[in-house]
């Protein structure tokens, strides 16, 4: 079977100064694009590939296709203004951004969201983390071919939308979490449906479990693909379900508590091969956990009391100068906001932390080095990168 | 916090350090002392997780403060160091060969700050911007306004009224 | 590899038998939630057109439009949003802003039209399909993004108050002004209905910034007796705020009172400004009252050489004589009289003008007149036994106490009226008696039942808190008398005080009769003015309008030379004549620099 060299990390060669030797007129290397509009491609990105043969040899990564500025565009915004605008930095899973910065501005303010709305929140927090899981697996599995995955995980994830929109008046940026608290308590009946919609999930996952991860041609193209090495883990600012599947149990919901989190019980989920078979399959798992977090919540969470703080006239509201940061573990890793507030009615500088802003460039282009052209979408999207991270 | 503050203090030249949180602080770091102090709590103090490296252009001030957010997860911790660096000019020694994922960082505030990383890798590529010839975007004094309303057209009819203004045109126009 | 692993994917297969879950026909089948943001609407009845929703909007969707049918009036600027669907991210801030919750979401969110241009609309305005619509966003009621309470004022209390002359009022700390200053939505619909017009939330803003010196300096362009507005004024302004809506108004008076009780009086000429180069004018003022001063310290400041003419022996006329000490301390009233002084007014008291000095002569003198007498006359019940001794005016008591006269004060006093000057002479009298006797016997009666009665709400709580007995809805019948001593009053209830037309004609129900005793009876149902300084060639030349001079809109009589202002062209309130004797000063000057012959 074995085809190329077998230490493959010698070739191509290395000039004296670390470049690659890759002579492209040699005719032994070709160019390739792959992207933006890729279908393996999950958002606007692309990777300029140099390949020999079927095998990469380097990669580049081009981000670009989506910048909109959000952290600039905040700097002309009052605090209030920016809260409809975090939520579209990421739109798979949004809350993490209105989180992050509705408890950014809270902590600069001194204001304290009341705890029901932090029971809200975290609601919302699982049920955005679900939706994105959907995403990914349905991307993981059409970036091998599969497509039926994607139109199951798309169903349910529009049954959770369902939920969103009845919970927040919204399907996909919901702008429910604001400084201050949630807008709204939760409607009549929520918990039944979001029973039936629960069920709904668990039994769709039961058949991705049978169709995906119990089928050969996933096992045979994922399994030893695109290892990290958990020495890599912090040089490369590898979190979340990446760093779990290598075995570093990286879980901002347990390493830094945050919102209702400590009164739920829960083990971070973990594997240990490091591959794209593992990552999809902590995934796997974590949507399970997040089920029962859910059910916890429902469970748990109080009914009545407050679900604003009492805030400043948000028309001029100003933030006393200083600097913080919130984190909180969205579904592909550390998601956190650097806020820096000058005392002006305007933020300083916003800076937004994305996971895919690692996990997409640095991690990518060491990863993809040797891998065959038709696994580069598989091994990326099990890395379960969003571009708009890495530009916002 | 303040106790590991008080034992880098002896090692390094600290300035101002404000204690945001129970688990983070910032302080702020001559520029010439960065870089070993980076060594040594990645090496010594446990903080091996580079959570984020971006700048805060403070325009009347005349200087780019450059945060490195450093984690330490075993003790539960974040420390913020702040680099001050001359607006003119500004150059930083990269620290891509620390944290690998630096690199990417130094790139994007070489693009949109205009500080320079000599040495990192394509840090003079484009990232994010394609054919830009313009200051800097994330500087504090490119205005985002006035770009768009060079660049792009309004919709004709839009027209909107104080309610102030037109409450006086409409109800008291001759008086003072 | 395991043989399950070959098998497992079949089961895919199993949803061949399933039924498709798409929704066959979702424009028909597939509703908004009931908290769907969808197209806005609004309920344009309600609408104050405040702008708040523009303001608040990122995405400048909002502009703020006239709409036909709709005018501007108090307390709604007649404009309305319109809302570009081009840029609307449907975040529902505009939604939870709303002052009046008049704007809100249904739960239609299917439109199409292929005029890109139809995507601008005004809510409530253009008719939509989902005008109707029963669902969709609404601010919930706890969800406030303005807070609606106003910041506690601290006051003496009843039993701390009705002993002293001492003001009530203590007046907001800087962290509370700053506090309260924060509630403005800064929407100025408030500037309209102030009759001054003054720039409102402007020095709301300054308050916020801790910026006293830029919120002096905008009191005195449009209002040079700020500490007496800010204790005494009738707040029109409150009446209007889009905070009222949904929440207590903002305390805009006590926040004008907060800027000058915080600028000592030395540093005010710093920061107001020195007055222009002098003109040569001369212009004469009659009556040191609210706009006499106000028309003085504006001619002083455009650089006319004033004289005032007062035949009290201090300036301030109803703010001095009408209102007790505890509403508008005289030191504070000072504060106000010394600056428009300081700018080289000159102030000749004692005087009345008809008696000691002929307006004849003033008018040789001076080049322009400016007359501000105001109401000092009392109106009678002239029910029977009215014109008995022990029977007063309110006006000419509460003259009489400032002047440090002692008046008569029995341990049982009537006061017949309900406006803020009954509550005045009650409040008063109450303090005397509570000095003379220890305990209060004030009953106040008036025509008008609580609800309508003309005083201020807080004048009727605070008269109550001091133990005055308030009896609404009864007019005199009578006043019982004997010999020189009153002994009481009758009363019969009032059905209504004013007919359909709208005008003056109590109707009484005789066989509702009570009595009331006491000593005295205070009558307070209105004053009147004394224009007998005018000689009467020049009354009959100027104009009467029901009584009052008419004048144009500088405040200029008929006759040329002749201005007039203050509570005989306005009736009584200190912020109109504040306002009359500003625009008279233009008026003034404008005659005078045009060679005041026209």
């Amino acid at each position: 079977m074995a085809l190329y060299e077998p230490d493959r990390s010698q070739y191509p060669a290395k000039k004296p100064d670390g470049t690659l030797d890759i002579d492209l007129t040699s005719g032994k290397y070709l160019k390739l694009w792959q992207g933006p509009q890729h279908p393996g491609i999950t958002g606007n990105m692309s990777l300029e590939l140099t390949v020999c043969g079927d095998e990469v040899v380097d990669c580049q990564t081009h981000v670009g296709y989506l910048h909109r500025g959000f952290e600039k565009l905040m700097e002309r915004r009052t605090y209030i203004q920016c809260f409809p605008i975090v939520c579209r930095i990421c739109v798979p899973e949004p809350d993490f951004n209105e989180y992050c910065y509705a408890a950014a501005v809270e902590e600069l303010s001194g204001i304290t969201a009341p705890r029901r709305a932090d029971w809200i929140r975290t609601l919302i927090l699982e049920m955005g983390r679900i939706n994105s899981y959907m995403m990914y697996l349905g991307g993981q599995a059409g970036s091998l071919g599969m497509g039926v995955i994607g139109q199951w995980t798309t169903y349910v994830r529009d049954l959770m939308l369902d939920r969103f929109e009845e919970l927040t008046g919204a399907r996909i940026y919901h702008m429910f979490i604001l400084p201050g608290g949630v807008r709204d308590g939760l409607p009549d009946g929520f918990e039944k449906r979001m029973e039936e919609t629960l069920r709904e999930i668990e039994s769709t996952m039961k058949d991705v479990y049978e169709a995906m991860f119990c089928n050969a041609v996933f096992k045979k193209r994922t399994i030893g693909l695109g290892v990290i090495d958990p020495a890599l883990i912090d040089p490369y600012g590898v979190t979340g379900p990446n760093a779990r599947a290598a075995g570093v149990a990286k879980d901002v919901r347990r390493d830094f508590p945050y919102l209702v989190y400590p009164e739920l019980d829960f083990e971070p989920v973990m594997g240990k091969d490091s591959d794209a078979y593992t990552r999809a399959d902590v995934r796997r798992r974590d949507v399970l956990l997040s089920i029962d977090l859910i059910r916890q919540i429902l469970a748990k969470m109080p009914h009545d009391g407050p679900l604003m703080a009492k805030i400043p006239n948000v028309l001029h509201w100003k933030v006393p100068r200083g600097e913080t940061y919130i984190r909180a573990e969205c579904s592909r890793g550390e998601y956190g906001y650097y806020l820096v507030a000058d005392g002006s009615g305007y933020p300083r500088r916003v800076n937004v932390r994305g996971p895919s802003y690692t996990h997409a460039v640095a991690l990518l282009e060491r990863l993809i080095i040797n891998v065959n052209i038709s696994d580069v979408a598989a091994l990326m999207v099990s890395f379960h990168t969003y571009p708009p991270e890495i530009e916002r | 916090m303040r106790e590991l503050y008080e034992q880098l203090k002896r090692l390094f030249p600290l300035g101002e350090y404000a204690e945001q949180r129970r688990d983070l602080s910032f302080v702020t770091v001559p520029q010439e002392h960065l870089r070993p102090l980076l060594i040594h709590l990645r090496d010594r103090a446990g903080f091996t997780h580079l959570v984020l490296l971006t700048a805060v252009d403070w325009l009347e001030e005349g200087f780019f403060q450059l945060t490195y957010l450093l984690n330490d997860r075993a003790a539960k911790r974040d420390l913020g160091l702040r680099v001050l660096i001359p607006r003119d000019g500004a150059t930083m020694e990269g620290i891509h060969d620390l944290w690998p994922t630096a690199a990417t960082y130094q790139r994007e505030l070489r693009e949109m700050f205009g500080i320079d990383f000599p040495g990192s890798p394509r840090v003079n590529e484009e990232f994010i911007l394609e054919g830009w010839t313009g200051m800097p975007p994330y500087r504090r004094d490119f205005d985002t306004k006035k770009f768009s309303e060079e660049n792009f057209n309004h919709r004709p009819g839009r027209a909107t009224k104080d309610p102030a203004k037109h409450m006086k045109e409409k109800l008291y126009p001759d008086e003072a | 590899m395991k043989i399950r692993d070959l098998l497992s994917p079949f089961t895919v297969w199993k949803n061949l038998f399933r039924d498709p879950v798409t929704i066959d026909d979702p424009v028909r089948q597939r509703p908004g939630a009931p908290r769907y943001r969808g197209f806005h609407k609004n309920d344009v009845k309600k609408c104050i057109g405040c702008g708040t929703c523009e303001t608040i909007c990122q995405n400048g969707a909002i502009d703020m439009v006239p709409v036909d049918g709709i005018s501007a009036k108090d307390g709604d600027s007649g404009l309305r949003p319109r809302i570009d669907y081009g840029r609307c991210c449907w975040c529902a801030l505009c939604v939870d802003v709303c002052m009046t919750k008049s704007l809100t979401m249904s739960n239609d969110y299917q439109w199409i039209d292929r005029d890109p241009d139809a995507f601008r609309f005004t809510p409530g305005v253009d008719r939509k399909k989902w005008d109707d619509a029963a669902l969709g966003y609404q601010r919930p009621d706890d969800h406030r993004l303005t807070p609606e309470e106003r910041v506690h004022m601290k006051e003496l209390g009843p039993d701390a108050r009705i002993g002293s002359f001492i003001e009530i009022v203590k007046g907001y700390s800087v962290e509370e002004a700053r506090k309260e200053a924060d509630r403005c939505v800064a929407c100025g619909l408030c500037t309209a209905t102030c009759p001054a017009h003054m720039a409102i939330p402007d020095y709301i803003a300054a308050i916020r910034d801790g910026d006293y010196e830029r919120g002096l300096r905008l009191l005195y362009d449009t209002n040079p007796l700020p500490e007496v507005c800010g204790r005494v004024c009738t707040h029109k302004c409150e009446s209007v705020c889009a905070v009222r809506h949904e929440g207590d108004p903002v305390a805009i008076r006590w926040l004008k009172r907060h800027i000058a009780d915080q600028v000592p009086l030395d540093q005010y000429r710093a920061i107001v400004g020195a007055t222009e180069p002098a003109t040569g004018k001369k212009v004469a003022v009659v009556g040191a009252g609210p706009a006499g001063l106000s028309a003085a310290y504006y001619l002083a400041r455009m650089g006319h050489a004033v004289e005032i003419f007062e035949a009290l022996p201090a300036a301030g006329g109803m703010m001095r004589y009408g209102i007790p000490e505890y509403r508008l301390p005289y030191d504070q009233l000072d504060k106000d009289i010394a600056f428009v002084m300081g700018l080289g007014v000159k102030l000749t008291l004692n005087t009345r003008v008809g008696k000691d000095i002929a307006l004849d002569d003033l008018r040789k003198r001076f080049d322009a007149l400016f007359i501000s007498t105001g109401l000092h006359l009392g109106r009678s019940t002239k029910v029977p036994g009215a014109d008995h001794p022990k029977v007063f005016q309110s006006i000419d008591l509460l003259r009489r106490v400032t002047l440090g006269e002692e008046i008569f004060c029995p341990g049982e006093a009537i006061v017949i009226g309900g406006g803020n000057v009954a509550m005045d002479i009650a409040r008063t009298l109450a303090r005397l008696q509570m000095r003379k006797y220890g305990k209060v016997g004030v009953t106040l009666l008036c025509l008008e039942t609580e609800d309508v009665m003309p005083a201020d709400r807080e004048e009727i709580i605070e008269s109550r808190e001091e133990g005055v007995i308030l009896r609404p809805g009864y007019g005199p019948t009578h006043i019982e008398t004997d010999g020189d001593r009153v002994t009481g009053a009758r009363f019969v209830r009032c059905l209504s005080v004013f007919d359909e037309n709208g005008r003056f004609a109590p109707r009484f129900d005789t066989a509702d009769e009570i009595a009331i005793s006491g000593a005295m009876v205070v009558e307070s149902i209105g004053q009147g003015m004394d224009l007998s300084y005018l000689p009467d060639d020049l009354k009959n030349q100027i104009v009467f309008e029901r009584g009052r001079p008419k004048v144009d809109r500088h405040f200029r009589t008929s006759v040329p030379w002749l201005y007039a202002g203050g509570d005989i062209v306005q009736g009584p309130d200190v912020i109109h004549g504040i306002a009359n004797g500003h625009a008279a000063a233009v008026g003034i000057d404008r005659y005078l620099r045009e060679g005041g012959t026209t």
